[in-house]
């Protein structure tokens, strides 16, 4: 699905590269989470995937970036629409505001698309169902919630059928339960199969319950690249500044004291945590 | 609806094409430039758009939003226009100027001349949801991205006035001080003004991007989920109106080179 | 027409709409200060400075268009040429590099300000009977009035007294705003001489 060999890119009038050599190979319909310090290049590999490095921000790159059949740096942001879907932090931001209902917020892709009438509601009607926005179908966008306002964006771009869905924090904003709302449907889609997500997060104890694999970046490269459990339990992640998962944290604490051997793995979900402490 | 003065409603007036509507209301601003005196005005207001917007549900709001509007021109206009209008007949004295009856005719013609006007502006905003009078014009040729400024900005102005209040309500509590002079309140504007249009500016790039991930700026025809009735009806009472306009206009400017 | 052209980019569009936003939004502050300023053609002055004069008129056009669309001030549809000349100007000002010190820049406000008083008096005086439907305004005019001048000459004289320091204090605003924009922004806009951005030889890491 996504085939990336050796891809540098540049921002203008930057001198250090903000991808650097990248080489990754995603399959269809995996889940694959991303993380990595801030400035590590995990939101320029996301604007790399879906062609607004070079497209909108111009700069310079070299290597190959291809997402199915399509050469993302050699085609224009107007074809790379509705291919490949990219979704945000700031639900406001996103919400198109040239429409007044949720329905028709998530129809303003379709028409911009120029699909049939028919095929527009069509679409519209199959995504406010995948996404549970049914009950908000009439409401303004700009009546709902934190939580709903990211849902009526991932929706937007689903309609337009990608067959790849990149977000970059979508729920950095957002409580624990519009948290929960967002990787409920990211796990619909992934667990449907078809669609390939690719999610920067922060929030590693999620990544963990619901991400196929995960990447870490370090200074523009990948650095780490394996099985979510794998990896978010590496305890490389703690000296590159990104972190690890509560359950981690404990565990580890507790290892440290003796109580548990050093032999048992590190957990990084729940159930695996219950299994660790028993 | 956030930021407008639409009232919904499903009566024959909401129903007619956003066109059609439109083209009422220039044949009102026509109405307002050409009628001759306070007399014809006003009763073409209580005959025409009176009746109009009771057919669609909305005489209540109509009146109210007709009443903000005019008052304070009606205010305006008799003071500036009735004192200071040369004039036979004196109403009234005051400090040394002399309310005319001809100023304050001519002061009230004036404000029926700008309720005729803007009556059918907020008849067209009060009946006709903003977006459907845009998709209307970009299907006579109006750009989509025009539409989309116009949409979006009356959809987001809201918003910026919340920002606004968050952002005078931390400067107090902060202890910014109000009652200083003038020179000092000047310079508190920077730091008031500043932060919100400076968040707003950065916020353009994410937007601009959430367009284009829509497929915007992609090029070729558009579609729409949502339908505009039309009739050969309308259609054809759209030119009537036009050619009436076009008459009024006629007619006025005979009378102005006649007399 | 290419400059026209790149006026008109997704960038500019989504840049015209908060523009106009913020042209409504920020009203309030002024008056919560206790200041006679309008502030509203903050927005307008932006467009024209950042992306350029075409879409600095066509924003304060539309800015009238949306005023009269909230329904609060449906009269502002009169003066959409007057705020399409202030967005234009802006373009011009800042093409000029202008906006470069904040001197500058208040003078640039201050030819704004009367370009804009000279330019919708006849509006108020031919199409409004020589008021503005704004008690304040209207008051000052009246005051002209009773000084025993017509109604051109006390609008002109109203406006002359409130625009200029209006567009002072919004082109200082816009300047203040321009020093703390990131200059990766600026530089998407490119509007400001001497802005070019430079491109340096890249290497890798």
């Amino acid at each position: 699905m996504i085939r990336i060999k050796d891809f540098c890119y540049w921002y203008p009038g930057q001198d250090q590269p903000a991808l650097d050599g990248i080489d990754l190979e995603i399959p269809e319909g995996q889940f694959c989470g991303v993380v990595g310090p801030n400035g590590a290049g995990k939101s320029t590999l996301c604007y790399a995937l879906s062609g607004f490095a070079p497209h909108f921000f111009h700069g310079t790159w070299e290597g190959e970036l291809q997402v199915g059949k399509r050469d993302v740096p050699r085609s224009t942001l107007g074809e790379l629409a509705g291919e490949i879907g990219l979704v945000f932090q700031n639900s406001f931001n996103q919400i198109s505001g040239a429409r007044f209902t949720v329905r028709e917020e998530i129809a303003f892709g379709l028409e911009n698309l120029g699909l049939k009438r028919k095929e527009i509601e069509r679409r519209v009607e199959e995504t406010l169902a995948l996404i549970d926005l049914e009950a908000l179908a009439e409401r303004s966008p700009f009546a709902l919630s934190g939580g709903q306002q990211q849902r009526v964006a991932i929706a937007s771009i689903l309609a337009m059928q990608p067959k790849l869905l990149v977000l970059d924090e979508p729920t950095s904003q957002l409580d624990p339960r519009g948290t929960q709302e967002v990787f409920k449907i990211l796990d619909k889609l992934a667990g449907r199969g078809g669609t390939t997500v690719v999610l920067v997060e922060h929030k590693l104890e999620w990544l963990a319950a619901f991400a196929d694999r995960v990447i870490t970046f370090s200074q523009g490269r990948i650095v780490l690249d394996g099985s979510a459990k794998k990896i978010l339990a590496d305890e490389k992640l703690l000296k590159l500044g990104v972190g690890q998962t509560q359950f981690t944290q404990a565990a580890a604490a507790v290892q440290k004291k003796k109580f548990i051997p050093r032999s048992r793995p590190l957990p990084v979900t729940l159930k695996q945590a219950q299994k660790f402490f028993e | 609806m956030h930021g407008t003065l639409f009232v919904s409603g499903n009566s024959g007036l909401h129903r007619l094409h956003p066109l059609t509507k439109l083209a009422l209301t220039f044949l009102f601003l026509v109405f307002a430039a050409t009628l001759p005196n306070l007399l014809w005005l006003l009763a073409a207001f209580v005959i025409l758009l009176v009746p109009m917007s009771a057919w669609g549900g909305l005489l209540r709001p109509f009146l109210r939003s007709c009443l903000v509007v005019i008052t304070p021109f009606v205010i305006s206009l008799s003071i500036i226009q009735g004192f200071f209008t040369p004039g036979e007949t004196p109403l009234f004295h005051l400090a040394g100027f002399v309310l005319t009856g001809e100023g304050l005719l001519a002061g009230l013609t004036v404000a029926s001349r700008i309720l005729m006007a803007l009556g059918g502006a907020l008849l067209l905003m009060l009946s006709t949801r903003p977006d459907m009078l845009m998709l209307a014009l970009t299907r006579s040729g109006l750009p989509g991205s025009l539409a989309y400024v116009v949409l979006t900005s009356i959809q987001i102005f809201p918003r910026f006035q919340e920002r606004a209040q968050v952002i005078l309500e931390a400067q107090q509590a902060r202890g910014l001080e109000i009652k200083v002079n003038i020179f000092k309140r000047l310079r508190l504007l920077v730091p008031l003004m500043g932060p919100l249009v400076l968040s707003s500016i950065v916020d353009v790039e994410e937007r601009a991007m959430a367009l284009e991930a829509r497929a915007f700026s992609r090029p070729g025809r558009k579609t729409s989920l949502l339908a505009l009735a039309d009739s050969p009806g309308q259609h054809l009472a759209r030119w009537g109106l036009l050619l009436l306009m076009l008459a009024l206009i006629g007619w006025s400017i005979w009378r102005a080179i006649s007399s | 027409m290419n400059g026209f052209r790149k006026e008109f980019s997704t960038f500019s569009i989504a840049l015209m709409a908060v523009a106009i936003a913020i042209n409504i939004g920020a009203g309030q502050i002024p008056r919560a200060v206790g200041l006679p300023l309008y502030l509203d053609s903050i927005g307008t002055v932006l467009v024209g400075v950042l992306v350029g004069p075409w879409a600095g008129a066509l924003t304060g056009f539309l800015a009238n268009v949306v005023w009269t669309f909230t329904g609060l001030f449906p009269q502002a549809i009169a003066w959409a040429g007057v705020a399409a000349i202030i967005g234009a100007l802006a373009g011009v000002f800042a093409q000029s590099g202008w906006l470069k010190e904040w001197w500058r820049a208040a003078l640039a406000g201050l030819i704004t300000g009367v370009v804009a008083a000279i330019l919708s008096a006849p509006i108020a005086a031919y199409v409004f009977g020589g008021v503005t439907g704004n008690a304040g305004t209207d008051a000052i005019v009246a005051a002209w009035r009773a000084a025993g001048f017509d109604a051109l000459f006390s609008n002109v004289a109203q406006g002359t007294m409130s625009d200029p320091l209006d567009k002072i204090v919004t082109y200082l605003i816009v300047w203040a705003v321009l020093l703390a924009l990131p200059q990766r922004l600026k530089a998407r806009f490119g509007n400001q001489s001497g802005q070019a951005a430079k491109t340096r030889a890249r290497k890798r890491r």
